[in-house]
């Protein structure tokens, strides 16, 4: 297998083929409502500090689920039951589609373990994938956080008349506390760790946004 | 791979046709066309791209051509020309889907959200593929060229009955059409122009008819012009 680092860097990649440029992590939504480019920056922190907890924590323990052979259906209730809006869940759910798509074929043996959980969630399917190619809990974490960060910025690019390197200076800002994010949820052991933190703005948002006829993103 | 492994590979699954074309030229009109005139005959199912969630696909569902669950919307992120080509992905999900659903499919209809006169699908996505332009487009649109306009599987020139209210001559557009395309089809379309209504049709049961018999090779139409080599004519497929 190639070095773990490596790895993470691929599935980090935007040019990955599972349709990334089709979401936005609800600023589409929170722009839809009024949210303005100045106000990026603090939607970037409030996710770092909510959702995106559960998707690392989710990630971490779908890892840990499949490296000691437990039942991955607990991650996936346990990340079900956090992630409130159904908006959200059907999001994550395609995407993991896509990522399934993508690991059967370059990493089969991977990707089995989520035959267990038909429509496994973004998170659940990327920890699982990642306890298969031999990428570690803190790099896992470190992927999902970062890759938030980097799809809320890349709409905004969309969505907001914006100077691409201003934008490349918010994510560089957002690193410190994508490191929190690491620090908050690599030690995750089993479904009951993953941190319970609800965002209820942004599912609002979510869930408005589901609803338009109007949008551009898928979520 | 020698030939008849790879003719296999085509035999076992539907057809897969793509529809692109510039937004408004009647790519959704064209689809649902395709399943009132072949639905009894074949077993359809159709997949829409759209920039703005599912429209397409709601347009094709209350056309009442096909049942509601064989037309299937994919939504492409304000990036309809990166869902046909580069990042085929969400497509290929959804064809893979309603394949596995529908084990009888004889043929698949990929409608591309409209985009520009460069979009075109992936060899990877579809077996073959329509472009469509219309008369109201202006009707030098054929003479500019682009590589669905010249490389496409078929060429479809549409509503050609608006030309007289648009000042269009349809003989020199698809005249000029045929120029660009160096022998491949072209069908000067309406739907008030039975004969027409039965070209488009006969081309699709002969293409069908090609890739059940494993002769079809997808063709990339390309973004770029074909590579053309000192001493060589320009590759055509």
């Amino acid at each position: 297998m190639a070095h773990p680092d490596l790895l993470t860097l691929l599935l980090a990649d935007a040019r990955l083929p599972v349709a990334g440029h089709t979401q936005s992590g609800t600023l589409e939504g929170a722009v839809m409502a009024g949210l303005g480019p100045a106000d990026v920056p603090s939607y970037l922190r409030t996710r770092l500090l909510g959702v995106t907890r559960v998707e690392a924590g989710t990630a971490v323990a779908a890892r840990r689920a499949v490296l000691d052979r437990r039942p991955l259906a607990d991650v996936e209730t346990a990340w079900a039951a956090r992630t409130v809006a159904p908006a959200v869940r059907s999001a994550s759910r395609v995407q993991a589609r896509a990522l399934l798509r993508l690991c059967t074929r370059v990493w089969p043996d991977a990707a089995a373990p989520l035959q267990a959980v038909p429509g496994a969630s973004r998170a659940v399917a990327l920890g699982a994938v990642a306890a298969g190619i031999g990428i570690a809990a803190d790099g896992l974490a470190r992927l999902v956080a970062y890759d938030d960060v980097q799809t809320v910025c890349a709409a905004a690019l969309k969505l907001l008349p914006l100077d691409p390197a201003a934008v490349t200076g918010w994510v560089v800002d957002a690193l410190p506390l994508v490191e929190e994010v690491v620090a908050a949820t690599a030690g995750v052991a089993d479904a009951d760790d993953i941190p319970a933190v609800g965002v209820p703005q942004i599912e609002v948002w979510a869930q408005a946004h589901a609803r338009t006829t109007r949008r551009l993103f898928r979520a | 791979m020698p030939d008849h492994d790879h003719a296999h590979v085509h035999v076992d699954r539907p057809l897969r046709l793509g529809v692109c074309g510039p937004v408004g030229t009647g790519k959704s009109s064209l689809i649902a066309l395709l399943c009132r005139e072949l639905s009894e005959r074949l077993s359809l199912a159709v997949v829409t791209n759209d920039i703005y969630t599912d429209e397409d696909a709601r347009f094709l569902r209350s056309a009442g051509v096909l049942a509601a669950d064989r037309i299937r919307a994919v939504e492409t992120g304000a990036c309809p020309h990166t869902a046909i080509r580069d990042d085929i992905s969400a497509n290929l999900m959804e064809v893979e889907e309603l394949e596995r659903d529908y084990p009888d499919l004889d043929l698949v209809l990929l409608e591309s959200g409209g985009d520009n006169l460069t979009a075109t699908f992936s060899p990877a996505l579809v077996d073959a593929q329509v472009f469509v332009l219309d008369v109201a487009g202006g009707g030098d649109v054929a003479r500019k060229g682009g590589p669905g306009i010249e490389r496409a599987d078929l060429l479809v020139v549409n509503k050609t009955d608006l030309a007289p209210y648009v000042g269009v001559d349809v003989a020199q557009m698809r005249a000029d059409a045929v120029a660009a395309r160096d022998g491949r089809p072209v069908i000067a379309l309406s739907r008030t122009d039975r004969d027409s209504i039965d070209a488009i049709v006969a081309w699709v049961l002969e293409v069908r008819s090609s890739h059940q018999h494993g002769l079809l090779v997808p063709v990339d139409p390309g973004p770029m012009a074909p590579h053309s080599h000192a001493g060589e004519h320009a590759h055509e497929h």
